[in-house]
C-alpha cells in the first residue's frame, strides 16, 4: 500500500467502508446500498451519487475490480489491494472499539 | 399546458435551484426542459411534493450515472451543460434524500464545478475580457473604441460578479461540508 492510498483510505468515510466491506462479495451499486442499509438498520442511506463516486474513485485506486455485467448494471469486485485497505481500517475500528472499552493493545 | 419561466441561476446557486423546482412541482409545475441561461419549461400537473436533486458532471459518466441513479429511484428530467437534473416523490424518498449522502461527497461536488466551471471562466476573464477591455480604454475613446470599452466595460463588470458570488459561495459550501 503506498503513501498516496494510504493518505486517501486511512480512515475511510462511512460510506466507503461499507462499500468496500460488501465488496467482498460481488455487486452493484444499487445493491450495495440495499445491503449497506438493511445492516445498519436503516442508519446508513449512500445516495446515489456518492455511490457512483465512491464507487468511481476506488476503480481508478486499484481498490475494486469490474467484475462483469448483471441487467446491465455494473458489478465491482474487492482487489486485494482493498483487501488489504480494508483489513488496514478494520483493525483501526478493533483499536478504537477496544481502547473505549478500557483495553490496552498488546503486540 | 405547458408554462415557460425564466429564472438565472449560477453555477452556485444549485441549492437554491433545486428548491425552486420543489416549489414549482408544489404548486403545480413539473420541470420538463431547461435550456441556459434559465428557461425553464413546465408542465403543468397535480400538485405533490418532489425533490428535485442536481448533479454536474462530465459527459463520459453521464449514461452510467442515470442509470444509477434510476436504480435508486431518481427520475431523469433533462441535462444543461453538464447539470444533470433528477427528481423523485418526497414520500418515496429517505427524508430530504440527496443524490450526495455525506460531506466528502459534497464537497467534493462543489469542488468539481470550481474546477471545471469557475476556473475557465476566471481565465476567460483574465486572458479575453481584461486584455480587450484595457486596450479599448487606451484607444481613442471615439467610434468604435468607444463601442468596445462599453461592451467589455460590462462584461468586466458581470465577470467580476460572477466569479466574486460563485467563488464565495462555491468555497462556504466546500467548507461546510470539510469542517
Amino acid at each position: 500500500m503506498d503513501q498516496r492510498i494510504r493518505r486517501i483510505y486511512a480512515p475511510m468515510s462511512e460510506s466507503g467502508f461499507y462499500i468496500l466491506l460488501c465488496l467482498q462479495i460481488p455487486n452493484h451499486g444499487y445493491g450495495i446500498a440495499r445491503q449497506v442499509k438493511e445492516m445498519t438498520g436503516g442508519e446508513i442511506s449512500i445516495g446515489a451519487g456518492t455511490m457512483y463516486g465512491t464507487l468511481s474513485k476506488m476503480e481508478n485506486d486499484g481498490l475494486i475490480v469490474f467484475y462483469g455485467e448483471e441487467d446491465k448494471r455494473k458489478l465491482y469486485v474487492i482487489t486485494e489491494l482493498g483487501q488489504e485497505v480494508l483489513e488496514t481500517e478494520l483493525k483501526r475500528i478493533e483499536r478504537l472499539y477496544l481502547n473505549s472499552k478500557g483495553e490496552y493493545i498488546h503486540d | 399546458m405547458t408554462e415557460t419561466k425564466f429564472r438565472f441561476f449560477t453555477i452556485a446557486d444549485y441549492e437554491d435551484e433545486e428548491i425552486w423546482l420543489r416549489k414549482m412541482h408544489n404548486e403545480g409545475l413539473k420541470l420538463v426542459k431547461v435550456i441556459p441561461p434559465g428557461i425553464y419549461t413546465f408542465e403543468e400537473c397535480e400538485p405533490e411534493d418532489v425533490i428535485y436533486r442536481m448533479d454536474f458532471s462530465n459527459n463520459e459518466k453521464d449514461a452510467q450515472f442515470i442509470s444509477m441513479a434510476q436504480d435508486f429511484g431518481w427520475e431523469f428530467v433533462d441535462k444543461m451543460i453538464g447539470w444533470l437534473y433528477f427528481r423523485k416523490p418526497a414520500e418515496e424518498a429517505d427524508g430530504e434524500e440527496q443524490l450526495f449522502s455525506d460531506d466528502e461527497s459534497r464537497a467534493d461536488m462543489a469542488a468539481h464545478v470550481v474546477k471545471t466551471r469557475l476556473v475557465p471562466v476566471a481565465i476567460i476573464f483574465l486572458c479575453i475580457v481584461v486584455p480587450n477591455l484595457l486596450n479599448a480604454v487606451n484607444g481613442k475613446m471615439s467610434g468604435l473604441s468607444g463601442f468596445f470599452a462599453a461592451v467589455f466595460g460590462i462584461l468586466f463588470v458581470i465577470y467580476v460578479y460572477l466569479i466574486v458570488h460563485c467563488g464565495l459561495k462555491l468555497k462556504a459550501i466546500i467548507e461546510e461540508n470539510r469542517k
